[in-house]
């Protein structure tokens, strides 16, 4: 079968799973293109210029500002919302095939094949933390994965990657041509001992240098963000407009501003564009729980959970907590004792969720007062008429998102 | 006198939340107003030979083999535990106390030789609830196990648990842990003391003699929650 036949079949598929409301319909048209043409994602990037995006944390919010800075030049193609397994790949590049661009996001894991599907022109790796424990791997695995499909990269392919995080630079930094970016990031939890050697990596600078005795050291970076000041090599300077709150967001902006720039798009248009993009796919969406008004946040581990409670300090007094654990959270909660709950001391916090009772533990020993509650509708009910930041794990916020206001 | 934790190599061994055992620790011993302290040593630290409780967690290879290496220098824990000290250790940390562990690379490390038990590679990761018996008056036991290795007695030792489900030390040994005078040892994170509370509070009376009642329902509440769920 042809392969446009094949997507609009599979189109008609997803378009019916939509119609009946069984999901966004997304994951039915790639697995149905995939199923019928093995070798889509391939075919499909043929003839495409296409970035892959990967992380432990911040794929989804990059990948959408990537996309909407090339969008200023180009047509381009994306799985923004998030699909970032084999079928989201395939989905994402079925659309729009007069497209020149593709900017896709890519599950760490599933990298070493988005590589070899795609031929990339560019390659953003951001992090590489814990994630997931009990269903990923521990963080030094992953990073060996990403080093070995590097090594398989077209030669012309350009690498942006983090020079604060050691797992990234060490599975980029054999590749001939990397872009390295810094945003500043103090120490890493994970990066106790070298990627390289496996001895324990001195960290120095209050966290914000790292070396270590096998050689192995942290780059110079070439794009550094400073504030919101992005500097690059050739004194390239532009100020980084983020629609979206926090450090993170900022950070992730500045690496689609160098992202587009390679592709032709200008620091000050690509800002300009990002600065429009207010919320990704529910992130930073409103929600309304009877009375009160929620900002819809999403955390998912230690370090993101990190993030958010930095970001969310300068928010609403009241927080709303949910946490489960199922598949797609991970189902090992034991994470949530690697996060200092401290910057919730002053609020006023409200837990619930699947796991509301190892929240609850947590709080009470990081002496976070609290209370416990049966669902959103009755923390709701507690909070009454105010606006208030609801921070969720992975499922509880994607079931969330889809009541956010659009 | 002040009841003295000491937290080893948290940096190192501190991959699944266990830095949260000493966190309860020292909750509870403060809720019930008992003087203590807790000594936090990092990679470059010297390890304190004369306190009361030492714990471990678990970690990656590499970590767990350099805090190996931090650990055996002037066998401070052989010291310690002389000096009457006694030993908490989760996972990697429970391995490390053992004569062997393996590592990546088809690698033998040889342990600390503090505890007649070796580890080596099990076919298939542990990974899931861990629920067992515990042979220690205390009540059911609960915890997250992710681990790949399988740790076996080369001694007759008394495990911590009888598994009821999940695995524990391994395929076909029904047992999860250790204990003896000194160490007591589990493959369970959660971390292992949020979710028993009557664990965290029987290895602290070891040391300290009968502990006063504590009114912290959240932990019951909690390792209610958990066993119910995992039978």
């Amino acid at each position: 079968m042809k392969l446009r036949v094949i997507i609009w079949f599979a189109n008609f598929f997803g378009a019916i799973s939509r119609w009946t409301k069984r999901g966004s319909g997304v994951m039915v048209t790639g697995r149905i293109i995939l199923k019928l043409q093995p070798n889509a994602v391939s075919l499909l990037s043929n003839k495409r210029k296409v970035i892959l995006i990967s992380g432990t944390n911040g794929k989804t919010t990059t990948t959408s500002l990537i996309y909407s800075a090339l969008s200023v030049k180009e047509k381009v193609v994306s799985n923004y919302t998030g699909a970032n397994l084999f079928a989201g790949l395939a989905a994402a590049l079925s659309k729009n095939l007069s497209a020149p661009m593709a900017a896709l996001e890519v599950d760490e894991m599933v990298m070493p094949w988005a590589i070899r599907q795609t031929n990339p022109e560019m390659v953003v790796l951001l992090n590489l933390g814990r994630d997931q424990l009990d269903r990923l791997s521990e963080v030094r695995f992953v990073a060996q994965k990403w080093r070995d499909a590097l090594a398989c990269l077209p030669k012309q392919c350009l690498i942006l990657a983090d020079a604060d995080d050691p797992f990234v630079v060490w599975a980029a930094v054999d590749w001939g041509n990397v872009l390295w970016f810094s945003s500043g990031a103090h120490g890493h939890i994970d990066a106790s001992t070298c990627p390289s050697c496996g001895a324990v990596l001195h960290w120095s600078e209050n966290g914000a240098n790292y070396s270590c005795g096998c050689g192995f050291e942290k780059p110079n970076a070439q794009w550094v963000l400073v504030g919101d000041e992005l500097s690059g090599p050739q004194n390239q300077n532009v100020k980084v407009l983020s629609g979206i709150p926090g450090r993170a967001a900022l950070s992730n902006a500045a690496r689609a501003i160098v992202a587009a720039l390679y592709f032709g798009v200008s620091m000050q248009g690509s800002s300009a564009a990002i600065s429009k993009v207010t919320s990704i796919d529910g992130r930073f969406g409103k929600l309304k729980i009877s009375n009160t008004n929620f900002r819809l946040l999403l955390s998912k581990n230690p370090a993101s959970w990190r993030e958010t409670l930095a970001t969310s300090a300068s928010g609403p007094t009241s927080v709303l907590l949910v946490v489960n654990a199922n598949t797609q959270d991970g189902k090992d909660t034991s994470w949530l004792w690697d996060v200092d709950f401290t910057p919730l001391k002053q609020r006023y916090v409200v837990v619930t969720g699947e796991r509301r009772l190892d929240v609850s533990a947590r709080l009470t020993v990081n002496e976070i007062p609290h209370h416990v509650v049966a669902n959103e509708s009755a923390a709701a009910t507690l909070l009454g008429e105010v606006e208030a930041d609801l921070i969720a794990s992975y499922t509880a916020f994607h079931r969330l998102a889809k009541s956010v206001a659009k | 006198m002040t009841f003295t934790i000491v937290h080893l190599l948290p940096e190192l061994l501190g991959t699944y939340g266990d830095r949260g055992n000493v966190e309860i620790l020292s909750w509870r011993l403060k809720a019930r107003e008992v003087a203590h302290e807790v000594v936090t040593i990092g990679v470059g630290d010297s390890i304190p030979t004369f306190a009361d409780l030492y714990l471990l967690g678990g970690g990656e290879d590499d970590a767990q083999i350099a805090a190996l290496e931090i650990l055996g220098k002037k066998n401070a824990l052989q010291s310690a535990l002389k000096n009457g000290g006694h030993i908490f250790a989760v996972c990697a940390g429970f391995q490390i106390l053992g004569m062997q562990f393996p590592a990546s690379g088809d690698r033998t490390i040889a342990g600390l030789g503090l505890a007649g038990i070796e580890t080596v590679s099990a076919k298939h990761r542990s990974v899931g609830e861990l629920l067992s018996r515990p042979t220690v008056p205390i009540e059911m036991l609960t915890g997250f196990e992710n681990h790949g290795g399988q740790t076996r007695f080369l001694d007759e030792l008394q495990p911590l648990g009888h598994v009821v489900s999940g695995i524990g030390n391994g395929q076909g040994s029904n047992v999860d842990g250790l204990v003896t005078s000194q160490i007591v040892a589990t493959y369970m994170h959660g971390p292992a003391f949020a979710r028993n509370p009557d664990l965290a509070d029987w290895i602290l009376s070891r040391k300290l003699g009968k502990l006063p009642a504590l009114s912290a329902p959240i932990f019951n509440d909690l390792h209610d929650e958990r066993v119910s769920r995992a039978k």
